[in-house]
């Protein structure tokens, strides 16, 4: 369905100058650095797959959505979607997919949600019989009708991701994009979003690549998993495989009364010594937070205490330095 | 022809929802075109005969120069709305859709235009015919070579702003050159004051740039200062100008997107 061979991506980015009148000078000539954001990459996802596509912060994730999805042209490499080369038939292409961009919205701002989506209708000359289909889909789940006359502006952001949702969906695209979908929702939004991704996925058999920082949407949903870091895809495979690796680590952080000298804890170990706390880490499978607490309590008094789930960077981190997780890393 | 209907409607939409701010840009419209209406008046007692026309001509001339000025308003066009996605990045909610970037900006231009034309246009046009002594268009076909003639306007100013927009692209903020820009057109259209005014090197430069096509050359075949032979050369002139800039459009258009680069995440 989506196939991607040695993809690349430079931009050219503007260095400012140091050192006298260094804004004027900027104006007459200005330096270029080139920075690459996506650096030979080369995957492919089969129909019906739910892929989740992660890693840090400026690793080149959405740069690559963005040459999927044709609104960016690659510097070299081969995209291909269902046929379609992006880029070249941009049009053509967007017929076939739904985008969402957790980060912006493709709704009209002032008018009620219906409005737009009534536009996207035209826009994508949709069917009558498949627009209403569709709208009754929204309203059984994910409650469209309940904010479908609110202006975009005065949504919560979790009924502005569903209404985006609704919109990326309103042509029944074949494959679905989606650039972090569960940013800044709330725990019980994001679970509603999660089961209407879910069953788009499931029922529709619509093949979806989802960006995200977030490990939930990753265990919820996706069963293959793709790392990216420093524009290169690093891990690409099983994800119970990367969990049970690296996903069953926790840290305890103990706040002290006073700071103590460092010491051994049986079944922990010690990472992290700052002031009067001290991080411990442990696996989840062989040692217990509240033995760990006991034993640590026993011996010095605790003023506070905290248990840390790893974070997707610090695994993708722990990935990347250890470059090993099997044979399956890339 | 569907999809300009469909952003006329979301441009009604859209502007029904600041209703405050219509009632002042047609308020704003008619206090423009009074003024207007007495500049000209006033000057016509000072120095009769020194403009060409009649004063009746020259007032309807510039009365509907200035209620046109909030569809043709060089600040309002497409080069605004793709600016600011350039800058907020989401340019990108825009390319996601099945349509021609270039025809998708024209079709969104085009339903604000006609809204506008609707809601402020007519509405002052008919208060200056009761009010502010507005002549019907010279003869019958002037009128029809008029409507033509202010079509073809409007898409060479249309593609002049898109290309402007293309500037954004590449400059991120484009308010210092909007500014210039916005004078010139105005300047070189003869929005205030006729072409046939101008200074000898000033009215030549002013005759061959695609500026004319803008406000002078629809008024003038309105007032029926061009007739004949030189009302289809006027058209003529707009057609070639809307047909080379329209290539130019596409053509940059092709070249910038190669090019672009989202802002932010």
């Amino acid at each position: 369905m989506i196939r991607v061979e040695h993809l690349v991506k430079e931009y050219k980015q503007s260095k400012r100058k140091d050192g006298p009148f260094s804004a004027i000078r900027t104006l007459f000539s200005a330096d270029f650095v080139v920075k690459r954001a996506v650096n030979d990459i080369s995957f492919t996802i089969d129909e019906g797959e739910l892929v989740g596509y992660i890693g840090p912060n400026g690793a080149g994730k959405s740069t690559s959505i963005k040459m999927l999805t044709g609104i960016l042209v690659p510097t070299s490499g081969i995209v291909e979607v269902n046929g379609i080369v992006p880029y070249k038939n941009r049009k053509e292409h967007a017929r076939q997919i739904g985008v969402v961009f957790g980060q912006k919205t493709q709704l009209w701002w002032d008018v009620p949600v219906i409005d737009s989506l009534r536009l996207l209708k035209d826009i994508y000359k949709v069917p009558d019989a498949l627009y209403k289909r569709n709208l009754d889909l929204f309203c059984d789940l994910i409650e469209l009708h309940q904010f479908q006359n609110t202006p975009v502006r005065q949504l919560s952001l979790g009924q502005r991701m569903r209404a985006d949702l609704a919109a990326a969906l309103i042509h029944s695209p074949k494959i679905l994009f989606l650039d972090e979908p569960t940013i800044g929702v709330d725990v019980v939004a994001k679970d509603r979003l999660r089961t209407f991704i879910k069953e788009i996925n499931r029922d529709q058999k619509v093949t979806v690549l989802l960006t995200t920082h977030d490990m939930g949407d990753i265990e919820k949903l996706c069963s293959r998993m793709m790392i990216i870091d420093r524009g290169e895809v690093i891990y690409d495979g099983d994800i119970e495989l990367i969990r049970r690796k690296y996903g069953e680590y926790r840290t305890l952080v103990v706040q002290f009364e006073r700071p103590i000298a460092d010491f051994d804890v049986a079944g922990a170990e010690l990472v992290k010594s700052e002031g009067t706390k001290k991080w411990f880490r442990f696996n989840r499978n062989e040692a217990s937070p509240s033995e760990l607490i006991t034993q640590i309590g026993a011996r010095f008094p605790i003023t506070d205490l905290t248990v840390e789930e790893p974070e997707i960077e610090e695994m993708v981190r722990s990935i990347y330095e250890g470059k090993s997780v099997d044979a399956k890393v890339v | 022809m569907n999809i300009f209907w469909s952003f006329t409607r979301q441009a009604f939409h859209n502007t029904a929802i600041y209703r405050f701010e219509y009632w002042l840009q047609l308020v704003s419209a008619f206090l423009m075109m009074y003024s207007v209406y007495w500049i000209w008046n006033i000057l016509y007692t000072q120095r009769p005969g020194a403009f060409g026309v009649e004063l009746g001509q020259m007032v309807t001339y510039g009365v509907i120069a200035m209620a046109l000025e909030s569809i043709f308003n060089p600040g309002q066009g497409p080069q605004m709305y793709i600016s600011s996605q350039i800058k907020s990045g989401s340019i990108d909610t825009d390319l996601i859709k099945p349509l021609d970037f270039h025809l998708h900006m024209l079709a969104k231009n085009f339903g604000e235009i006609s809204f506008r034309f609707g809601t402020i246009v007519l509405p002052a046009a008919l208060i200056g015919f009761l009010f502010l002594d507005l002549q019907p268009p010279a003869t019958a076909l002037n009128g029809l070579s008029f409507a033509v003639s202010l079509t073809l306007g409007y898409l060479v100013l249309f593609s002049l702003n898109f290309l402007l927009g293309m500037v954004s692209v590449l400059t991120i903020d484009i308010r210092s050159i909007a500014w210039t820009y916005n004078s010139l057109v105005r300047f070189f259209a003869g929005q205030m004051v006729p072409l046939w005014l101008f200074p000898g090197w000033l009215g030549g430069l002013a005759n061959v740039l695609p500026f004319k096509c803008i406000y002078s050359i629809p008024l003038s075949i309105y007032i029926g200062k061009l007739t004949g032979a030189a009302v289809w050369e006027g058209l003529l002139f707009q057609a070639v100008w809307v047909v080379v800039l329209m290539a130019v459009c596409r053509l940059v258009w092709a070249g910038v997107h190669s090019k672009l680069v989202v802002q932010g995440g």
